[in-house]
């Protein structure tokens, strides 16, 4: 029990000594900081927690986000509202999910290569589309989205709230989720009891590119450019937080809450290491470490408990 | 004295696999290894072959106390293991694996290709083995694969090896293959252990027995002195009634018509009825095609022509979702891969085919419901379970069974095709699968059981179809004889 609390409790401890070593942390400034820096990751890694309960894996989310944000801000530059260009984006990454899903399980092809291969595919169209150039002039109100503030707390905070919520239900209280389970856990067993994998399959990439989307739109809101480079290694990140948050690649496992707490540690120690004056270059090495460790810790816990 | 195992003890974690474990072999002797699953034989075996160290007792070979710290001591003074799941490299060739680890070189340092492949010849023709030197493993016969483990033994010399029970995934016909090789090495003075559960095929092939039973060794001597039911009282500890017989309900409203389906060149026209209440067993020889058989009514595999009809309505089985829609449940042979996940509690195993029985507006689980579901089934069929919430891999190898056909009883399943419902399965849950499967079929289930234990066949089903290279060759009642299926089962030019 308490290992399978630990990712939990090494973000308390993470929390608490970086307010003990560094004034600078518990700040109201910092904190907000931390969470919009996170916010986008964190509802990357939502749809991912999906993605990998299913078995199946996303490279492409990072490509996917740039063209999210690209294709959104380019709508409201081209005189579009800001909710409309929010729901172009989100569409764009549940259209690209949806391709991710499709060719997964119409071709069956693995998902490790089909989004390798959309990861190139999407960058290259989001830089073709672009010329390369990032959009500028996008409405000020755009700004909300990313840098505003409602009852104190950031809007992404809440944005991310809802997701959470949102995908813990589905996960746990519905028949898609209860699928994606069966699926990621034994794929055969799910075709024998009369499951459509395929379908379930796609739906559940469809959500993740969905959650990319938004996570695109967050990004470009906080950077207010739309940019066709934006989220390069991001996918990364996204695994990372699911697989410290208990997450496993095989498929079966994963949660909600571990996820959050997985991506919460993950943007401590960075804004920890910045506030520290820790070179960004063994920020990478620390992260890399956490990884490795987080899921050995996990294999032990499940080494013992057969 | 070729090999003695004294009181070999061996725990893991919290639970002992040993705790008095004795054996003896002696060259050119075929000793019989039994014991229900769990009982220690694979503990008792692995640590003989090295892969695994006992915490107490020796292991004697030629009057010498040795300590077998790995795999390869145990191979180095002639103890080689044939594993029931192939431990071989499927991609490289017979010969390639025959000599893998141990790849004579060339002067210059490199594999001698030319070599591998030349003695592979040579040793496969030398015992008449059916193999090719140059075949690729994958594309092999679990029996073929068998035969290159023990080409492996044979080529590194070894006196003693250790079959783990070999034909548990063969054919009679390969079986017979597997027999004749065992009795070739006793002709060469070679020491056997043989790992098995089947009761029938041993008395033509061991010499002598141990039974282990709770880790312990409560048996040994002469085969020729132990009458079976004694050896299954040994086995299971109490007496148990191995002659299970079923007693025939008479049969209700026609459940399952078949017609003329045909998917060359496994089926061809391909056509039985199954009524309510009976139990029709399905005979014949690996290969016959009656896992074909199975998949293609549930939709699995495509049909070039043939009618399938369900209660009266027809069906158009293109997936299994078609088929489990319809009423019908495959269990498949390999319960572990294709029945159950795992990692998942029982209530997510149970509910899984028939999620619609406790969501709410569309897509919305209930999950109270769910677990009242899931408490109602594990009472009914007697499952052992701690609570609805317990990982399904934890079950017991019986109970995980049941898990699986509670997971079509929720479905409202009336079709039941059970593929070799119990292979892998000891003596005394066999029994227990036998009793679920007669109480399904009293309350009005049909049921088409697929095995390969001619016994079986005889002890369970009220009538038997017998299927020979993909057609129906006859059907015969349930009492029957066993050379009576064999007949049917057996290709015209082998006859």
């Amino acid at each position: 029990m308490i290992q399978r609390l630990l990712p939990f409790l090494t973000l308390i401890a993470l929390f608490t000594g970086l307010s003990i070593a560094t004034p600078n942390f518990l700040t109201a400034l910092n904190l907000s900081s931390v969470v919009r820096q996170t916010a986008v990751i964190n509802i990357m890694a939502l749809g991912m927690t999906m993605v990998i309960i299913a078995g199946g894996i996303d490279l492409s989310v990072g490509s996917i986000l740039a063209m999210a944000g690209l294709l959104g801000t380019m709508a409201m530059s081209k005189g579009a509202g800001v909710h409309v260009g929010v729901l172009t984006g989100i569409a764009a990454g549940m259209l690209c999910g949806f391709i991710n899903g499709f060719l997964a399980t119409r071709l069956k092809i693995n998902p490790f290569i089909v989004t390798l291969g959309t990861l190139g595919i999407v960058r290259g169209l989001a830089l073709l589309i672009s010329n390369g150039l990032p959009v500028h002039d996008i409405p000020r109100p755009f700004a909300y989205l990313g840098e505003g503030t409602v009852l104190f707390v950031p809007f992404v905070l809440w944005v991310l709230v809802a997701c959470a919520v949102a995908v813990h239900m589905i996960l746990e209280h519905t028949r898609l989720g209860r699928y994606a389970f069966a699926i990621g856990s034994n794929p055969d067993a799910a075709v024998y009891a009369g499951v459509n994998t395929a379908m379930v399959t796609t739906a559940v990439y469809t959500l993740c590119g969905l959650l990319t989307g938004l996570a695109g739109m967050i990004e470009a809101s906080r950077l207010m450019t739309g940019q066709p480079t934006a989220g390069q290694g991001y996918e990364l990140s996204a695994i990372a937080a699911v697989v410290i948050g208990g997450g496993s690649l095989r498929g079966g496992e994963g949660t909600v809450a571990g996820t959050l707490v997985g991506a919460f540690i993950m943007g401590l120690l960075s804004n920890g290491s910045d506030l520290l004056g820790i070179s960004p270059y063994v920020q990478q090495a620390i992260v890399g470490a956490v990884i490795i460790l987080a899921v050995a810790v996990d294999e032990f816990r499940k080494r013992k408990t057969g | 004295m070729l090999l003695q195992l004294r009181d070999i003890q061996k725990r893991f974690g919290g639970v002992t696999a040993l705790k008095g474990g004795n054996l003896s072999v002696e060259a050119g002797q075929v000793h019989l290894l039994m014991g229900e699953n769990g009982a220690g034989k694979s503990t008792l075996m692995k640590i003989t072959a090295g892969m695994i160290q006992p915490d107490a007792g020796e292991v004697v070979w030629r009057g010498q106390r040795v300590d077998l710290a790995r795999p390869s001591d145990a191979s180095a003074i002639g103890i080689a293991m044939v594993h029931q799941e192939s431990l071989l490299a499927p991609h490289l060739s017979v010969a390639e694996n025959i000599f893998l680890g141990r790849e004579p070189r060339t002067r210059f340092g490199l594999v001698d290709r030319v070599r591998i492949a030349a003695s592979a010849r040579r040793l496969i023709e030398d015992h008449h083995f059916p193999l090719q030197a140059d075949w690729r493993v994958d594309k092999l016969s679990p029996a073929g694969k068998q035969l290159v483990e023990i080409c492996r033994a044979i080529q590194h010399g070894s006196s003693l090896l250790i079959f783990d029970e070999p034909t548990s995934s063969l054919s009679e016909a390969e079986t017979k293959e597997v027999f004749r090789i065992v009795r070739t090495l006793k002709d060469r003075q070679t020491g056997v252990i043989y790992i098995t559960h089947r009761l029938d095929e041993l008395r033509s092939l061991g010499d002598t027995v141990t039974i282990l039973r709770d880790g312990e060794t409560v048996h040994t001597g002469a085969l020729a002195d132990l009458p079976k039911e004694q050896l299954i009282r040994h086995m299971v500890g109490r007496e148990i009634n191995s002659i299970y017989r079923r007693d025939p309900v008479p049969p209700g409203a026609e459940l399952l018509r078949v017609e003329g389906l045909t998917r060359p060149p496994v089926l061809d026209n391909i056509s039985l009825t199954l009524r309510a209440g009976e139990i029709v067993g399905l005979g014949g020889l690996i290969g016959a095609g009656r896992t074909e058989l199975c998949r293609a009514l549930f939709g699995m595999d495509p049909l070039t022509s043939g009618t399938i009809r369900v209660g009266g309505a027809t069906l158009h089985a293109r997936t299994p979702r078609d088929a489990v829609a319809a009423g019908i449940a495959l269990i498949p042979e390999d319960r572990q891969r294709a029945g159950l996940a795992r990692a998942l509690p029982v209530s997510h195993n149970m509910t899984i085919a028939h999620l619609e029985a406790v969501s709410r507006w569309g897509g919305i689980l209930d999950l109270d419901a769910e677990q009242r579901l899931t408490q109602s089934y594990t009472d009914k069929l007697r499952i052992k379970s701690n609570s609805p919430g317990q990982l399904a891999g934890r079950l017991s190898g019986g109970n995980q069974q049941k898990v699986v056909i509670s997971k079509w009883l929720v479905r409202g399943a009336r079709v039941f095709l059970f593929d070799e419902p119990t292979r892998g399965i000891d003596v005394g849950a066999k029994v227990e699968v036998f009793e679920t499967m007669d109480q399904l079929a009293r309350n009005g289930a049909a049921i088409l059981m697929v095995s390969s234990e001619l016994p079986e066949l005889l002890q369970v089903a009220d009538r038997i179809l017998v299927m020979r290279s993909g057609r129906i060759s006859g059907e015969l009642p349930g009492r029957t004889t066993q050379e009576d299926i064999m007949h049917l089962a057996t290709p015209e030019a082998a006859q």
